[in-house]
């Protein structure tokens, strides 16, 4: 018998240290079970009527333009510019600029623009409401439907750029997009009705997902099918769980604490008075929204922070393990910085349910879940050393972990038929219900893994890009 | 409770969910053939009335009991938009005739839920079904929709209004949106109002005479439909300028006075273009802008002096109407060699600046 090895006292403590991780994991497991249940019901239902409410004209239909300046953020995007450029100059959208903000790259990124566009020099003084780096060069052209501004600076990060873009930009929003980005033609009329609805946005989230193996034509997708790579295939089903299920849910109480970087609105007044951007966190777009949240409480300023569905961006995903996991790992960091210097909000009454629901829960099943997994698997170890497991009962309940995360991932990917613009089929719905288990039972525990180690060695990191192999959009 | 039982119960609820979502698919499906199949119906059902003096009976009957289904609506709308594209006087003309058929059923979508009610404004609005018309009947429907929380609502019974064209209906349904208190956008209600079809001089009158009866968000929206419709209002935007007001209608006046130059309005904006108090610098930085409107050696002194000004906004703006009044380089050496290195570079971006327009013009 295994547990000969241990004395009574010292069994009796293993003993009831695991029956209190048993009541802890229950806890933990009832928590996270319910709060995924609300939040995909809850997405489920609110696309219906979102499309019910489209089809019979329940939404802002003529054309009120709210003029928007696109920062686009680029480090080392030669690859990409010239396409991601091209392709916000066919928006659907006829008042907006865009503005390119290089941030000191060492390929041909600003070369290429230039040439692409035929942009010329422009002594251009920008006035610095937001502390960033010096500025090297301005370029501007003005042969295009929309003015387009390319702004070389010192390197200084992701979120220094922004900044200088807030700076630059003109309009009184702005949106700002990863350079590996491509917007629905649709996407910018989308994304600002939130604001003519009510006065008090100060932020609209865009749905995010993956482009990998989609077609995309002047905007608008002409063929589109899961990708072909297994690990891109299973981050478009995560991606459904969290856009189309999480961040309605979160949308519902103002409690949304993520706005993707990859697309955004934002009002330019508000972002500027909460500081901009902070260029010490790998997370920036994260920190930006918990500080609104901070700033407006705060100042009890009234403000809302929304998400629009059906305002969407196309963005690739990492193909590789290696690129995941470091996109990961900054993604977790970022987290953790974002929530460590917001913790004013943990508990606070002061900002409501976006304390106690959304912070609470990026907390401990976002922030610490990755902890409280390998814990888990390890006690799990523990109790098989010591011989306190029921292995069938415990392969029983991996069982049902795995199928209600399965139904959960494909209750969110079916709820696309509620979208006008995605549409299933037949071999997708297989690949998905194929790796919908792989992503709950291994994907999830490497990426754990991942998170659980994300902090060492991050400081020498800790104002890089994050950047992943970028490949050529594929638009035509 | 143990754990398992509360999962199973959720994941019976999902999967259920997921069965809606695959019985929609086909629901979906279904339902466009459907549709498409009554679109095509309808588009032969009205093409036999065009040319007809009056209506046959059985047309109307068959329309008043069809339509009062919402799906049936949306296909005949379909259908609608399709043959507005090769016939439109026709169109009009079958609208017209058909007047009955739409007061009844305005009726029977009044007593629907919020989502197909607010629909039927939007196919009054779309093609103009009570154009030139005063219905109580109609403009009672429109009221309660007016006073809904949903901005969906309001927005499609106010684009009624609009596009029935009445004058009087339009400045009482700006009044009862301002009475129930729920926030409207000031652009919703400028872009809305300048899409007015009747006499939309009267509609300007009108909303001027009542306008301090408005709440301030809806003046400015009347001020600035104003602005983008009529020229005729220059000696009382000056009038507003003159008297105790909230600043953003001073902003508003002196927009309208840059767009429509008005000489007896000159001091006035003379006067704040010169002001010194920094805490005045929107109605600086405004004005500047304004200015473009009024050339002068004195506009040109007082937006030069303005470039130094410890506002970026009041630079920028003063720049700007600058450029707008098209002065030369050596019109600017004093800036370009003067102490202030702010100015001059605002002045320089100008000149830069004016270099790409005339690319651009080369290039078109």
């Amino acid at each position: 018998m295994r547990y000969a090895l241990f004395n009574d006292t010292a069994f009796e403590f293993i003993k009831g240290f695991l029956l209190a991780v048993e009541i802890f994991f229950a806890l933990y497991l009832i928590g996270y079970s319910t709060f995924l249940f609300i939040a995909v019901v809850t997405g489920s239902s609110s696309l219906f009527k979102k499309r019910q409410q489209d089809r019979l004209k329940n939404t802002i239909l003529k054309d009120h333009y709210v003029p928007i300046s696109i920062i686009v953020p680029a480090f080392n995007e030669d690859v990409t510019i010239v396409e991601n450029v091209r392709s916000l100059l066919a928006l659907d959208y006829p008042l907006y600029e865009i503005v390119v903000v290089d941030d000191g790259s060492s390929d041909r990124t600003s070369a290429k623009l230039i040439e692409a566009f035929d942009m010329l020099p422009i002594r251009r003084p920008i006035q610095r409401k937001i502390d960033c780096q010096p500025m090297e060069f301005v370029y501007e052209a003005a042969t295009h439907k929309v003015p387009l501004t390319l702004i070389r600076k010192k390197n200084g990060g992701k979120a220094d750029s922004l900044n200088m873009g807030i700076n630059a930009c003109k309009y009184p929003y702005f949106i700002c997009i990863d350079a590996d980005s491509v917007l629905q033609y649709d996407s910018l009329s989308k994304i600002v009705k939130p604001v003519l609805e009510n006065e008090n946005v100060v932020a609209v989230g865009g749905a995010v997902r993956p482009s990998n193996s989609v077609e995309i034509e002047n905007g608008r997708v002409i063929n589109y099918r899961l990708p072909r790579n297994l690990l891109a295939c299973m981050q478009v089903l995560e991606y459904d769980r969290s856009f189309l299920a999480s961040r309605i849910l979160f949308d519902k109480f103002n409690g949304s604490l993520i706005i993707s970087g990859a697309f955004g609105l934002f009002k330019k007044d508000t972002v500027v008075a909460a500081g901009g951007y902070d260029a010490t966190t790998m997370g920036e777009d994260m920190e930006l929204v918990v500080k609104l949240h901070d700033y407006c409480v705060t100042n009890d300023i009234p403000y809302l922070i929304r998400y629009a569905t059906d305002a969407i961006c196309w963005s690739q995903v990492p193909e590789k393990l290696k690129d995941l996991s470091k996109q990961r790992r900054r993604w977790h960091i970022g987290l953790f910085q974002s929530m460590w210097k917001h913790r004013v909000m943990l508990a606070n009454p002061k900002f409501g349910l976006t304390s106690f629901i959304s912070y609470f829960y990026f907390l401990i099943y976002e922030l610490l879940s990755p902890f409280i997994e390998v814990f888990g698997i390890a006690t799990m170890v523990l109790a098989f050393f010591v011989d306190l497991i029921n292995v069938p009962f415990m392969l029983i309940f991996f069982g049902i972990y795995a199928l209600f995360g399965s139904v959960m991932s494909m209750t969110a990917f079916f709820a696309r038929t509620q979208t006008i613009d995605l549409k299933v089929t037949f071999r997708d719905v297989l690949k998905a219900l194929m790796l919908c288990t792989v992503e709950i039972c291994v994907l999830r525990f490497i990426m754990a893994w991942v998170r659980a180690t994300a902090f060492i060695g991050y400081k020498k990191k800790k104002l890089q890009w994050g950047r992943i192999e970028r490949q050529k959009i594929n638009l035509k | 409770m143990k754990i398992e039982v509360i999962v199973y119960i959720y994941l019976a609820v999902c999967l259920a969910m997921i069965g809606f979502n695959i019985v929609c698919i086909f629901l979906f499906k279904r339902n466009d053939r459907a549709a498409e199949k009554s679109r095509l119906y309808y588009i032969d059902l009205i093409k036999e009335q065009f040319g007809k003096e009056v209506l046959d009976d059985r047309h109307r009957l068959m329309l008043l009991k069809k339509l009062t289904n919402v799906r049936e609506l949306m296909a005949f709308d379909k259908a609608l938009e399709t043959l507005y594209e090769q016939y439109p006087d026709q169109v009009k003309a079958y609208l017209h005739k058909l007047e009955y058929v739409f007061v009844t059923l305005a009726n029977r979508y009044s007593r629907k839920d919020e989502l197909q009610m607010t629909y039927f404004p939007y196919i009054i609005a779309r093609y103009q079904l009570f154009y030139g018309e005063d219905l109580p009947q109609i403009n009672r429907i429109l009221v309660d929709l007016l006073e809904k929380p949903s901005i969906y609502c309001r927005e499609n019974a106010l684009g009624a209004f609009y596009s029935m064209g009445n004058a009087e209906n339009v400045a009482d349904a700006l009044k009862i949106i301002d009475n129930t208190g729920y926030y409207h956008n000031k652009k919703l209600l400028t872009d809305g109002l300048l899409t007015f079809t009747g006499d939309k001089k009267e509609l300007n009158e009108l909303l001027w005479e009542r306008l301090f009866g408005y709440s301030l968000n809806t003046q400015l929206a009347i001020l600035d439909s104003i602005r983008f419709s009529s020229g005729d209002f220059q000696e009382r935007m000056l009038g507003l300028l003159r008297q105790d007001l909230d600043c953003e209608i001073h902003y508003c006046a002196i927009r309208y006075l840059g767009r429509y130059p008005y000489e007896p309005a000159y001091e006035q904006l003379m006067k704040y273009a010169e002001h010194e108090d920094e805490t005045h610098w929107e109605y600086t930085s405004i004005t500047c802008f304004a200015l473009a409107s009024y050339p002068s050696d004195r506009t040109i002194e007082v937006l030069k002096k303005n470039l130094s000004s410890r506002n970026w906004y009041v630079r920028l703006n003063a720049s700007q109407a600058l450029e707008n009044l098209k002065l030369e380089y050596a019109d600017f050496i004093d800036i370009f060699e003067g102490d202030d290195r702010y100015a001059g570079e605002m002045m320089r971006y100008r000149f830069d600046r004016k270099k790409l327009r005339e690319r651009k013009a080369a290039a078109t």
